[in-house]
């Protein structure tokens, strides 16, 4: 039988729901409450007590109280999944009502992997429309954290509309060598919540050009499981650039030669109400002369109401070519090995994401808006700097910056001797 | 004396590019034979902004380095810096096998291998891997572990690494003019062979080689390199901050810092002036001197600031037994030495380099150290083995095979 989201029979302001499953998942969600967005509802859903109190989401469900009595699954899906048939009732009570259910979970344990698949299917009786986002272990975790992983992907491939899929061995390719663990593991966080909030707001968005829940499918449906993200956004008078610029960093876009293999691709501009046509075309040729000749290519355009939103470009792709997909990886890594018949199962690479493009301090005019916009913008007085920062010769240079100060402006400066 | 044992530094700077020629005599003596010196154009901070222009200056001091030489220049060893050079330390680790229980050359290979496996962004090559220390089953400090019995071996190796792009338009800026580039030196590498002595490199010593675009530092500790940066601040900010706070041209202001400048601040009369000449239309201006010092000195006191907080986070000072070396272009400012003084807590000296032969105003001369080092470095690298390059690293990803206590 041929079940209809819900979502298709409502147009406008749809109910979003993200659950967070397992201590990774819940990790996930606390991350996405802390940039307030009313248009969704976040649940922390977990068997293990101690990270559900610590969790800063006021929506709850503890799974299994007598089946593990509030101690979590021990990294055995069995257990995870018993625990969720006890609280079956509550997660049914959760996904009422409905119309898009995004489900986030780390795979490899006991909880993620158990409940996700059991949670998905009675979200997908609820005739939601069902995104799952997860990530799978590191390969130093063994190959039964692995193999537990691949089995709930299987799983959870059967009910989801599309799965989005984040390698932890791609989280090192994201920060210096160096880099902290927790600064690590916030820009890989920072990464999925990205994607998350580009998803749900992709499907909110209205403008001139608007991205419809069929172009996502389109996209995120299909037979090759390869699927790149990428999003970026800049600020300033060069603010197309810098945002196609920083796009087409990411290491598994690889400076943008890996368009060239997607077969299909998403792009979603938004930006203040100023944002001009140039601009949009700016971005489209860059992306253009990356992508090859028969690349489908879906365009979404939204202004802001907020005369300082930066632009913002969020792209989703999905690769024609897996076997290019893994030659470009810095390194060659073990890449897990997947069943090839999983259906509408999405790789998502990694990009790095640049988010804020240092923008200049002197704004430039902004330039006329071609189209009227219904929003009337602000005009406000820009306060004159009343002693001007300076970088003299360096204006045009890469700016050497040192625990966040900009060293190119003069020490007397920084230090207000004067 | 064999031709072959003439190597030629080259250092594309921010304020000059230079090419010194010089023989190396077997006992590594080093005998200049000439230094050929251009003003530099298109270069900042270190890094090549304008390709034309910056090669133009190479083919210049390249062939003013030939004329003075009397030596047809075929390669050069270049020296490179930029603020996307950036160092760590990693220890690589091997089991041996049981039935053969004897390092070989083939383990001192693979440790090295294994501690080069390191996930760097993907633009990034290594330039150097530079062996500190072995282990072998636990004992320190093993200085040459070859033929010794042990079931593990670990090696800790200093490793360089920097943007592949930025190093090769550096490369094809030479390349240009048919002149092979035998291999690359990261600057602090190359001042640290001839400013500092073995006794100094066992007792700790750091060096700063404050440049005209930015300032190279490194750390010698027990003969080898504990760590080494860069910072992206030189000379040429220094004239851009009296650019800016005096408000005259910038060309008048890196003269006014030559001629005039010092980075102590309160030794001038109040109210003590400088009369800047009118010399190019540009009206006569007068200057306050305690002004002018006051800029060069914070700015000098922030870079040295800078530079020990990053040393201090991967050693204690006290450990820099022979003090601070201070050399490059900017290590002629006047009070530069009681600065850093100020900033260290150890003995700061100017160095310029040493155990060198020629003409003494070009050893002497703290601008030419990276350059002259560069030189040594080739030496003891060919002395070494006469083969493969971080080129090689960089194109064909050849492994490195010489693993030198630099």
């Amino acid at each position: 039988m041929i079940v209809f989201p819900k979502y298709l029979e409502r147009s406008k302001n749809p109910i979003v729901r993200i659950f967070g499953i397992g201590n990774a998942g819940v990790n996930l969600v606390d991350r996405l409450a802390l940039t307030h967005n009313p248009a969704r509802e976040l649940i922390a859903v977990n068997s293990d007590q101690q990270s559900l109190a610590s969790s800063i989401v006021p929506a709850k469900i503890a799974l299994g109280i007598t089946t593990t009595r509030g101690l979590g699954a021990g990294g055995d899906p069995e257990v995870g999944l018993e625990a969720a048939q006890e609280s079956f009732a509550e997660i049914e009570q959760a996904l009422a009502g409905s119309d898009i259910v995004i489900l986030c979970a780390g795979l490899g344990g006991g909880t993620g992997s158990g409940a996700l698949s059991l949670i998905s299917e009675a979200a997908k009786q609820n005739s939601c429309l069902l995104f799952v986002v997860v990530t799978t272990p590191f390969i130093f975790e063994g190959r039964r954290r692995a193999t537990q992983a691949r089995n709930a992907l299987q799983d959870v491939a059967d009910f989801a509309d599309a799965v989005i899929h984040f390698k932890n061995d791609r989280i090192t390719e994201l920060s210096a060598p160096r880099a902290g663990v927790a600064e690590t593991f916030a820009a890989c966080d920072a990464l999925m919540t990205n994607c998350i909030e580009s998803l749900v707001g992709l499907l909110a968005t209205q403008g001139p050009v608007a991205i419809g829940l069929p172009d996502l499918m389109s996209v995120l449906s299909g037979g090759n499981p390869d699927c790149l993200f990428a999003y970026a956004s800049g600020q300033g008078g060069n603010r197309a650039h810098d945002a196609v610029e920083a796009l087409l960093r990411g290491p598994l876009l690889d400076r943008g030669k890996l368009l060239d293999q997607a077969s299909k691709l998403l792009l979603h501009i938004s930006g203040p109400p100023n944002l001009t046509f140039a601009e949009i075309s700016v971005v489209m040729q860059e992306i253009a002369t990356q992508a090859c000749d028969h690349t489908l290519l879906h365009l979404g355009i939204t202004t802001l109401a907020d005369t300082h939103a930066p632009i913002t470009v969020i792209l989703i792709g999905r690769s024609g070519s897996h076997v290019l997909l893994e030659q470009s990886a810095v390194r060659q890594r073990p890449i897990k090995p997947k069943a090839a018949d999983e259906p509408r199962l999405i790789e998502v690479e990694p990009a790095e994401s640049d988010p804020i493009v240092e923008a200049p301090i002197v704004q430039r005019l902004p330039k006329p808006i071609p189209t009227p916009s219904s929003i009337p913008s602000k005009i406000r007085q820009e306060t004159l700097q009343f002693e001007p920062v300076a970088r003299g010769r360096f204006e045009k240079i890469e700016p050497t910056m040192v625990e966040g100060e900009d060293l190119d402006i003069p020490t007397f400066q920084r230090r207000n001797l004067k | 004396m064999a031709r072959d044992d003439i190597h030629v530094g080259l250092e594309i700077g921010t304020t000059k590019v230079c090419a010194v020629v010089a023989e190396c005599r077997e006992g590594g003596d080093i005998r200049l034979l000439g230094v050929g010196e251009t003003p530099s154009r298109g270069v900042r901070k270190g890094e090549i902004v304008d390709f034309e222009n910056a090669s133009n200056c190479v083919r210049e001091a390249l062939s003013d380095a030939e004329e003075k030489s009397d030596v047809e220049i075929k390669s050069v060893w270049l020296a490179v810096t930029g603020s996307h050079i950036q160092s760590f330390n990693n220890r690589g680790s091997l089991t041996i096998p049981e039935e053969n229980g004897e390092i070989t050359d083939e383990e001192i290979q693979e440790v090295e291998i294994k501690a080069k496996e390191i996930s760097l962004p993907k633009e990034n090559a290594i330039l150097h891997s530079i062996i500190q220390h072995y282990h072998v089953d636990g004992q320190q400090g093993v200085l040459n572990p070859m033929g010794m019995l042990g079931a593990k071996l670990d090696a800790d190796f200093h490793i360089i690494h920097g943007v592949a792009t930025r190093i090769q338009n550096a490369i094809r800026s030479v390349k240009e003019f048919q002149i092979e580039v035998e291999d690359v030196v990261v600057n602090s590498l190359a001042s640290a062979q001839v400013v500092l002595d073995s006794h100094q490199k066992d007792a700790g010593a750091l060096v700063i080689d404050v440049g005209g675009g930015v300032t190279d530092y490194i750390v010698y500790l027990d003969g080898v390199v504990q760590h080494s940066g860069v910072l992206a601040v030189g000379g040429d900010h220094i004239n851009n901050d009296i650019s800016i706070g005096l408000r005259i041209p910038l060309t008048r202001a890196e003269r006014l810092k030559v001629e005039e400048g010092s980075a102590l601040t309160g030794k001038t009369m109040p109210g003590e002036k400088i009369i800047l000449k009118n010399d190019t239309g540009f009206s006569g201006k007068e200057v306050e001197r305690e002004m002018l010092n006051l800029i060069i000195h914070t700015r000098l006191e922030e870079i040295f600031a800078i530079i020990r907080k990053r040393v201090l986070a991967e050693l204690p000072e006290h450990l820099l037994g022979a003090g601070v070396f201070l050399t490059g272009g900017t290590s002629l400012m006047r009070g530069i030495r009681e600065v850093a003084e100020s900033v260290f807590s150890v003995p700061v000296q100017l160095a310029h380099a040493h155990s060198v032969s020629g003409p003494t105003s070009a050893f002497e001369n703290p601008r030419l150290s990276t350059c002259i080092g560069v030189t040594r470095y080739a030496q003891a690298v060919r002395a070494e083995q006469p083969v493969e390059s971080v080129l090689g690293g960089l194109y064909k990803k050849v492994r490195r095979k010489f693993r030198l206590p630099f």
